[in-house]
């Protein structure tokens, strides 16, 4: 129900294709937008010098790659939390500004970042698209309605929340790269360990990304042997029963696989521990830093409170 | 199958580094794999493991590394029971090189995955990474440490894999089917550092060429039991013996030395091909590639510059080196990937909507056939294709019937297909292509993963095919025995078109692009000479057990005497000269008719040397 102080502005019907088509283009757009920049800026795996390694190599070291990973974890992860409690849109809009900087201080891989913006495109356009049309109304929210249907309002209040929401998470998945690209992930791994995770939750991490490429190319080989043999997804039961025979010896072959990755763990001395991947030592320097940025982010949480 | 040699004694060795004294051993699932093995290994031993699939190898193999222990019996490893701490102690002596490297490359990056052995060998940190670096520099992959392993080749993998092994200097290096899948160069590469290593070394593998060239003993295993121990001359020159174990190789022997004189009408020998080359020059274009480019998503030019015309009824093979484009071609010709190009079958133009048709008439048997097996059952499984062709049940169940029929597996209908062995698998994956008719049928790397018998029996079936064929192989017998035609890749182009004949004879491709054949040729050449075998009459010693008397007492017992009798004897045989020396042999198996009732002399433990009457 509309309250008296809402300001109601009425616009023809057809602008309500605008509303939910310009969104979506602008959000499609820059999805392949990012897409060809990502393209473009990715090196080709043989033109890359593999005798060095890889972050030392074209990004160079920075403050990031030498920061204790320990202090590195913590404090990406304390920040983050600081920036999800944001409640406005120019704080949020101040914290992708802070991760932009962080990104240039960190000099990791520009094309990589924009891979992960692409991931979240589409979860961040559903809010964009969704919540200005299915908030609820309050007191001194501007509503566009639309000619002939007035219980379909275009709440600004929503657009707005929507846009903080979506500010905040690349806001936060700007920070990923640097927390995951500046230390090999072994390594990164260890330090979670060290944090107190449990051990075999980052072997198991571990072991999950190098064999998840192996299993994806085994998939992906079991589907072009079903194509070629005339596969078609359809919905009926044929399909469901192909599939499900797909995913079952997909199943019985990573179980296999995994037998035999363990015969060969224990064939080379595994008895439940992964080799340390590096030493940590905490500096006085990383725990600066650590103060420094979290400062930060307490400062950011200040504005966003007592100044909005 | 003959039985195993009751008679059979093995080597009495000093102190052998490995012992393994009445083993048995039985899974969990009551499959009994090995039993009653006795096997002694000397340090310094280069021993290959040969037998059929299922006889027991790979188990035998755990079971010296320690990934298995005996249901029954006792291992000795330097002299102590190969388990708890001594085991621990030592098992880090004893690389085992597993068949596909993805099991063993658990690593990062694949300087991390050569640490990881060193690592726990205890070496610190930086001393661990010196001995990664050096093993990896020996397997030429140092310009490689910090790649992730899966972005590798199959040939790099593989001999990332070994440096994992290296690092650790290993005493013992024990290897499942180490050449399995890789191109003639890298397999090349792989035995000159296998030749290298100067510690024990233990092989499985099928190729007995291969293993000829790296091992000087062999160990027959039968259904879990060891039937012969001798050396890798005595075997590959006993024809019979191989054949008894389903290891015979000798067809391919004979075809290296036909491989050059192929004819096209000359017919191939026991085998019936219906079709020619000139039937084939009279044929239509069936697949025609013109200026085809094909580019992987990551911007990658795999294929440029294919001009291609397939014949109807032509019998052609692609041969080059792993990550040459191969299998992208393929991929292009079934429909999987779409390039830039003119792509015509059967006269039409392939648009984006017909190329979503081609599985109708295109049929391709993959390397690793457990990737096109997915039902439950064969019958299942054959009719997958022909339900999605729109057959009726009666249909299908006549061509279920006729494709079990042409690859051998009638009465397979209910059998699970994950149970079958390597070959019948094979041959499934066959029938399953086969039963839709393909207008062109795509083999690629037929041979891999099968026991000689296993091959043969294939070799068989597919002669008797007609049908257009591209086969893409490694394998210059099958490539001479099935092909007219033989296109050669190299880093995404065809670089030569030309007959299989002129292609077996150019030995600058060779060079040209990375494939070797020369070791190859060699040693069949020298096995084949080997296993020259007639008919002999000379003197030689027999080490046999018959029943005989000595007065009252009458027993069997083992004992040696020399004796002449005519024989069929597979030797060396010096050229032309009809007389020639016979080389000694420790054992030779021949039937020796009448022997039981000839008198003859030995000495007899505990009596004076007499004669005996024999029964």
């Amino acid at each position: 129900m509309l309250m008296a102080n809402i300001i109601h502005i009425q616009i023809p019907f057809w602008q309500l294709f605008l509303f939910i088509l310009i969104p979506v283009a602008v959000m499609a757009a820059g999805a392949v937008w990012l897409r060809r920049i990502v393209h473009n800026r990715s090196v080709p795996e043989e033109d890359r010098d593999w005798s060095v390694p890889p972050l030392t190599d074209t990004a160079g070291v920075s403050l990031f790659h030498l920061w204790d990973v320990r202090c590195k974890i913590i404090t990406i992860l304390i920040y983050s939390f600081a920036v999800a409690s944001l409640k406005h849109l120019t704080p949020a809009l101040v914290a992708i500004g802070i991760s932009l900087m962080i990104l240039m201080t960190a000099r990791v891989s520009f094309a990589k970042v924009l891979l992960r913006l692409l991931a979240i495109t589409g979860f961040v356009s559903m809010f964009i698209v969704v919540m200005p049309f299915s908030v609820p109304v309050h007191k001194g929210d501007t509503v566009l309605v639309f000619k002939g249907m007035a219980w379909l309002g275009f709440n600004l209040r929503g657009l707005r929340l929507a846009a903080t929401i979506a500010a905040k998470a690349v806001a936060i998945a700007l920070l990923m790269e640097p927390l995951l690209s500046t230390a090999p992930l072994p390594v990164t791994l260890y330090g979670l360990s060290r944090l107190g995770v449990p051990e075999m939750v980052g072997q198991m991490v571990l072991l999950s990304y190098r064999y998840l490429h192996v299993f994806r190319h085994e998939a992906g080989r079991m589907s072009s042997g079903m194509q070629v043999r005339g596969f078609r997804k359809r919905t009926d039961l044929t399909t469901l029963r192909a599939v499900g025979n797909f995913i079952g010896m997909l199943f019985v072959r990573s179980f296999e696989r995994t037998e035999r990755v363990f015969d060969a763990m224990r064939a080379r001395g595994y008895q439940g521990r992964f080799p340390e991947p590096a030493e940590l030592r905490l500096r006085s320097r990383d725990l600066l830093l650590a103060a420094g940025w979290l400062a930060l982010g307490a400062a950011l949480i200040i504005y966003d409170r007592v100044v909005w | 199958m003959h039985e195993p040699q009751g008679s059979f004694q093995r080597p009495i060795l000093d102190a052998p580094l490995f012992s393994m004294d009445g083993v048995f051993y039985r899974y969990p699932d009551d499959t009994q794999a090995l039993s009653n093995i006795d096997l002694d290994i000397a340090a310094g031993d280069r021993i290959a493991l040969v037998g059929q699939n299922g006889s027991g190898k790979t188990t035998l193999i755990k079971q010296l590394c320690g990934l298995l222990l005996p249901s029954a019996g006792e291992i000795f490893y330097k002299g102590k029971p190969l388990k708890g701490k001594h085991l621990e102690q030592n098992r880090l002596e004893i690389g085992l090189l597993f068949q596909d490297p993805d099991d063993q490359l658990f690593g990062h990056t694949l300087l991390d995955d050569a640490a990881f052995g060193p690592h726990h060998q205890g070496l610190a940190i930086k001393d661990a990474e010196q001995a990664a670096r050096q093993a990896l520099e020996r397997v030429n992959l140092l310009e490689m440490a910090y790649k992730a392993p899966h972005n590798l080749s199959f040939g790099q993998k593989k001999r990332a894999a070994l440096a994992g092994l290296l690092a650790m200097k290993p005493n013992v290096l024990v290897l499942d089917e180490p050449t399995s899948n890789l191109d003639p160069h890298q397999e090349e590469v792989f035995l000159s550092l296998l030749r290298d290593f100067s510690g024990t070394l233990i092989c499985i593998s099928h190729d007995l060429i291969f293993l000829y060239e790296l091992c000087d003993r062999v160990v027959v295993l039968d259904k879990g039991r060891i039937h012969h121990d001798y050396t890798l001359r005595e075997l590959v020159s006993q024809r019979q013996s191989l054949r008894d174990h389903g290891l015979d190789f000798s067809f391919r022997l004979v075809n290296t030395t036909l491989s050059c004189d192929l004819t096209e009408s000359k017919p191939l020998d026991g085998f019936h091909r219906t079709r020619t080359l000139s039937d084939v020059s009279k044929g239509k274009s069936l697949v025609v590639l013109r200026d085809y480019h094909y580019r992987y998503p990551d911007g990658t030019l795999a294929l440029h510059d294919i001009n291609l015309t397939i014949q109807d009824g032509e019998q052609i093979s692609i041969v080059g080196e792993n990550g040459a484009g191969k299998t992208t071609l393929l991929s292009c010709l079934l429909g999987l990937r779409q390039g830039l190009g003119e792509f015509r079958f059967a006269g039409r133009l392939m648009t984006r909507r017909r190329r979503k048709t081609l599985w109708q008439r295109i049929g391709m048997v993959f390397q690793d056939c457990a990737d096109q097996l997915f039902c439950s059952s064969v019958r299942e499984e054959i009719t997958f294709g022909l339900h999605q062709l729109g057959y009726s049940k009666d249909e299908s169940r006549k061509r279920l019937s006729q494709a079990l029929s042409m690859v051998r597996l009638e009465g397979f209908e209910d059998r699970v297909p994950l149970h079958l062995s390597g070959g019948e698998r094979k041959r499934l994956a066959l029938a399953c292509v086969l039963a839709m008719e393909p207008r062109l049928l795509i083999l690629d790397e037929p041979t891999a993963g099968l026991d000689p018998q296993g091959e043969e029996l294939l070799l068989d079936i597919l002669c008797r095919l007609d049908v257009t064929l591209l086969l893409v192989s490694h394998d210059m017998f099958f490539v001479n025995k099935l092909t007219h035609r033989t296109l050669v890749m190299h880093k995404g182009r065809i670089l030569e078109d030309m007959p299989t004949r002129a292609f077996l004879q150019d030995e600058r491709l060779g060079n040209l692009n990375e494939l070797s054949y020369t070791y190859r040729r060699r040693t069949s050449s020298a096995i084949l000479t080997m296993q020259h075998e007639h008919e002999h009459r000379h003197l030689h010693h027999h080490l046999h057990t018959h029943r005989h008397r000595h007065g009252e007492v009458e027993h069997d017992h083992f004992h040696e005497h020399e004796h002449e009798h005519i024989h069929r004897f597979a030797h060396i045989h010096p050229g032309d000269e009809k007389n020639h020396d016979h080389r000694p042999r420790r054992y030779h198996d021949h039937n020796h008719p009448g022997h039981a009732f000839e008198d003859h002399d030995h000495d007899h433990p505990g009596h004076a040397k007499k004669t005996d009457e024999h029964h």
